[in-house]
């Protein structure tokens, strides 16, 4: 009912704008066609007012006012055959007569009566009338729109224009194109005007960018009206509003030259479905556009990227560490070890004063550390003063984690932090957990033998694993699917997993089985990630939402909307304020868990995000794509500040070191490589007026970032982990082709 | 790839349809899957086009009925994610409720059992039947356990012997598809029965509700034999697993 009334007011407002449209329409058409107005016998209304009429006539026949449809015929003098005659004479003659609504519904109504468009329309226009209500809205509005054998005419006219304009204005103009071509050709196929709408698409589809080549593809299969209500990511193409960002001496030159010419049509689709972010300062260059442009929507609107994020890191909390014989006597503040080497020591040192890009304490509720934790950060301390330094003479050895015999299965990777588990999720629904050190995995015993050991013993928690267990893999069945997404919580209690069957499923891994089973999506989940501090998860699946849990809940806390298609990669920052998700829609987005906002948009890649990666100080995101490109965001402006070339094929591995000197990527082309992550900070100066406006001249300096490049065999590389040392662990599945 | 000569027509078609979309390298068993997806979905239409032309009283399958066979088939099988506004909305709606506090450490953060698949998802009614004083009686229960078919073990606490179940009242059990041989000891005439309580994850039970009964008799000797009598509900469940 809604959709109806909708409906309805939207064409309200169409018959106001309609009569505006028609009558600069007319003028546009006069003008090209330069010829006289071809009026039936004398007395007949100019061009314009006929188009005005024919417009309400239109409008009156759509809400099946069929009295009032033959009054206004009567008393404006307008039959049938004039509608059409008038309306093709105003074409030029050109193509078969088509016009505008008139035409395509007086076509349908020729059809019943197999004649020459007669009048009496009403069974047929109330029908028709009906299934233009019944399209969804999102559609409807479509149906404003002038000639379409114009089509071609307009941007063809656009084309030159742009054409003939300054070098330096040219770059920014053509981004117009793509976003104008697929719209127009998409009311074509809207209005059924098949075979223009193939014309139009043969002539313009070649010269599109070429990274749009994938979607002009799926473009040109949709010939029909039938084809565009099933295609999710088309309508979605067509409510979101394409941005474009162009400064503002092109803007102006471009608006001057659309009213001059009436170019009305094309007008009114920037207008309607585009939006022209318009900023002040130097046009950009073609490279500097193309870095930034490739996703569905255009890039992201500046004001979108000006939300204070906090990205700083959460304090430490401060931990006895007890002083033995390794650590030195000379500790300054409570744990802090007296080589200062790890990225706490900058927190520690500033412990007394606020960072001010670091959120609250308690800005989101976290779970608090349990003596267990407690445990685990000393641990954590411990092996962080024996971590090896990084640096570009000093690069990390990688060992290279190869299943065997997965035939090419093996669908998800997670090692836990301090990579003593490895854990495979599978194509045939299996999630396997390997222990990467000598000692076993066991399960806890059995409640009843649990009740007979001696709890007071200093080795409990070794009791209370049942010995007969002992294994180096477990196998954990229970998906009914292929598992896309594998994460450890940061305690080694549990696993979760994100399957093909819409579930994330809770393991334990204490007695390797199956604890909850987490229902929200109804659609593959391609990934999930478990926050640094435990209790909270984030998935990301088909329905183009990503979820937030908390372990307790059987509902999702929090639901990140705003993709236009599959969420693919999930990611928490260190803070476990912000998460990061990357999109088939080639865009990131990072959202706030607090309040579910969405407070940065990335966009660049061009092709779907399959890998995203925060660094350890929590200021920059690097992503990799289906387009073999490690692309750098600095979180805190949200800016583009490094391009990685180098990579051939989808880079589905992403880790920094971890310390966040170097940044290892792997890929499908069988390697790992070592970029240096210091150095393409570095080299970026972030001022305000730069930021302002939108981006920053970027370096070409992949080469000199590359560190190193590493050929397996013929392993892709699936993931990539660097242990509490920096030694740098990948994992893949051997493929024998 | 086969040659195109000892290729079928259908096989050629989709081969060719891969082609115009632009996709160049695939495994040849792709191929097999959309011949085999096309004519199980083109039989399914017609099929249903067919009914519901018959349904019409008419003489023969005509566009409207392939048309509307597909509508009602499309509501089905093919579903799509939700449209974008729709999970804008829900969105934020959900999004305007404020994080929950975390309650103190309370053990394994889980939601409430009937939630978790910690627990077996049926319970074990009580037999009020009095419990025979003949001697020697064995009976041979089977067990039919419905809709827990292909999740993992609970966490199992003691195997079930074939002489005699050891269980403690209270505890959940890890019932399979075993066959049991009970005895009953003669001496435990005249014991109290109680029922044990297993919790209940109607959420999880699925089409078949399966109850089995037991009569759980405590005992006060030290040995730990206590007689579970089930009664199977539906015979033929034992075999659908």
């Amino acid at each position: 009912m809604a959709a109806v009334q909708d409906g309805q007011m939207e064409l309200d407002a169409e018959k106001e704008t309609k009569p505006e449209v028609l009558s600069d329409g007319t003028s546009n058409l006069s003008g090209s066609t330069a010829s006289g107005t071809p009026l039936t016998a004398g007395g007949a209304p100019t061009q314009e007012d006929q188009q005005t009429l024919i417009a309400v006539l239109q409008f009156l026949k759509r809400n099946k006012l069929s009295d009032s449809v033959e009054i206004l015929r009567r008393e404006a003098g307008l039959g049938d055959q004039e509608d059409s005659q008038t309306l093709e004479g105003s074409g030029g003659g050109k193509g078969d007569g088509g016009g505008g609504d008139a035409n395509s519904l007086l076509s349908r109504v020729s059809i019943p009566s197999a004649a020459a468009p007669q009048n009496t329309p009403t069974p047929a226009t109330v029908k028709r009338a009906d299934e233009q209500l019944d399209v969804s809205v999102v559609l409807s509005a479509y149906s404003q729109q002038g000639d379409p054998s114009l089509y071609q005419v307009y941007y063809s006219g656009l084309k030159n224009f742009i054409e003939s304009v300054l070098d330096c204005h040219r770059a920014e103009l053509s981004q117009l194109f793509y976003p104008l071509f697929v719209h127009m050709y998409l009311e074509l196929v809207y209005n059924n005007h098949e075979s223009k709408a193939k014309a139009f698409f043969e002539k313009f589809g070649g010269d599109q960018e070429c990274y749009y080549q994938d979607d002009l593809r799926i473009l040109c299969g949709l010939t029909k009206k039938e084809h565009l209500k099933g295609n999710e990511a088309l309508l979605d193409f067509r409510t979101s509003r394409f941005v474009l960002r162009i400064s503002r001496d092109s803007y102006q030159l471009l608006k001057r030259h659309l009213q001059e010419r009436h170019n009305n049509q094309i007008w009114n689709i920037i207008q309607e479905h585009l939006y022209i972010d318009i900023f002040d300062g130097m046009p950009r260059s073609k490279s500097q556009i193309d870095s930034l442009s490739g996703s569905f929507a255009g890039e992201a609107r500046r004001e979108v990227n000006k939300v204070k994020v906090f990205h700083g890191l959460l304090k430490e909390p401060e931990i006895e560490v007890p002083l033995d014989d390794e650590d030195d006597e000379a500790e300054n503040e409570e744990g802090k070890p007296k080589k200062k080497k790890t990225k706490k020591d900058s927190v520690g040192s500033k412990s007394k004063k606020q960072d001010p890009n670091a959120p609250q304490q308690n800005r989101i509720p976290l779970p608090e550390l349990k003596d267990s934790d407690k445990l685990d950060k000393v641990m954590y301390m411990k092996e962080c003063t024996k971590r090896i330094r990084l640096n570009p003479e000093n690069l990390p050895s990688i060992c290279f984690y190869s299943f065997l015999n997965a035939y090419q299965g093996l669908t998800a990777v997670d090692f836990t932090d301090d990579s003593s588990l490895l854990a495979g999720g599978f194509a045939d629904s299996t999630v396997r957990v390997w222990s990467v050190t000598p000692k076993k995995l066991r399960k806890v015993k059995s409640a009843t033998e649990l009740n007979l050991i001696d709890k007071e013993s200093d080795d409990v928690l070794e009791r209370i694993m049942d010995e007969k267990t002992a294994s180096e893999l477990k196998i954990l069945y229970g998906h009914g699917g292929p598992v896309y997404g594998l994460s450890f919580s940061p305690d080694r209690n549990y696993l979760l997993s994100s399957s093909e069957d819409g579930t994330v499923r809770l393991w334990s891994l204490q007695t390797f089985t199956c604890l909850v089973g987490y229902k929200g999506h109804n659609y593959p989940v391609w990934d999930t990630h478990f926050s640094p501090f435990g209790y909270y998860f984030v998935s990301g699946g088909h329905d183009r939402v990503a979820r937030l849990w908390a372990t307790d809940h059987y509902q999702p806390l929090r639901i990140f909307a705003g993709h236009l298609a599959d969420v693919t990669c999930t990611r928490f920052h260190p803070n476990s304020n912000y998460v990061a998700t990357g999109s088939t829609d080639r865009t990131i987005r990072l959202w706030d868990v607090l309040n579910g906002n969405c407070v940065r948009i990335f966009t660049g890649h061009k092709g779907p995000i399959h890998s995203l990666a925060f660094s350890p100080n929590g200021k920059f995101l690097a992503s990799g794509s289906t387009d073999g490109r490690v692309l750098l965001w600095d979180i805190g402006h949200g800016l583009m500040i490094g391009e990685l070339k180098g990579h051939t094929d989808t880079i589905y591995a992403l880790k920094f070191s971890r310390d966040g000197e170097i940044l290892a990527s792997g890929s499908m082309d069988n390697t790992v490589r070592l970029w240096d992550s210091i150095k393409a900070f570095d080299d970026v100066e972030t001022d305000d007026f730069t930021a302002a406006t939108g981006h920053v001249p970027l370096p070409d300096n992949s080469q000199e970032l590359l560190l190193g490049t590493y050929h397996s065999k013929s392993t892709p590389v699936t993931h990539l982990h660097f242990t509490r040392r920096n030694l740098l662990l990948a994992a893949g599945a051997y493929t024998s082709q | 790839m086969a040659s195109p000569k000892t290729v079928p027509k259908d096989a050629q078609v989709m081969m060719q349809i891969l082609k115009d979309m632009g996709i160049t390298e695939y495994e040849p068993r792709v191929i097999n899957q959309m011949l085999e997806f096309t004519y199980r979905y083109v039989t399914t239409i017609i099929e249903d086009a067919k009914i519901y032309s018959t349904h019409a009283k008419k003489s023969n399958v005509d566009a409207d009925d392939v048309r509307l066979a597909i509508q009602c088939r499309v509501d089905q099988s093919f579903t799509s994610p939700p449209p974008r506004d729709f999970l804008l909305d829900i969105a934020r709606q959900k999004n305007q409720t404020p994080l929950p506090l975390i309650k103190p450490y309370t053990g394994p953060r889980l939601p409430p059992d009937r939630y978790c698949l910690t627990t077996p998802n049926y319970r074990l009614k009580s037999l009020q039947k009095k419990v025979s004083s003949s001697a020697g009686r064995i009976t041979v229960p089977r067990l039919s356990v419905g809709a827990v078919s292909s999740r993992p073990s609970t966490p199992t606490l003691g195997t079930p012997s074939v002489q005699t179940v050891g269980t403690k009242v209270g505890t959940p059990v890890s019932l399979t598809g075993q066959r049991f041989t009970v005895q009953i000891p003669s001496s435990q005439a005249a014991s109290v029965k109680s029922v044990q309580n297993v919790l209940i994850n109607p959420s999880l039970i699925g089409s078949k509700n399966i109850l089995i009964t037991t009569n759980m008799v405590s005992q006060n000797s030290s040995s730990d034999s206590s007689s579970l009598k089930r009664k199977h509900e539906d015979e033929d469940d034992y075999d659908a697993l």
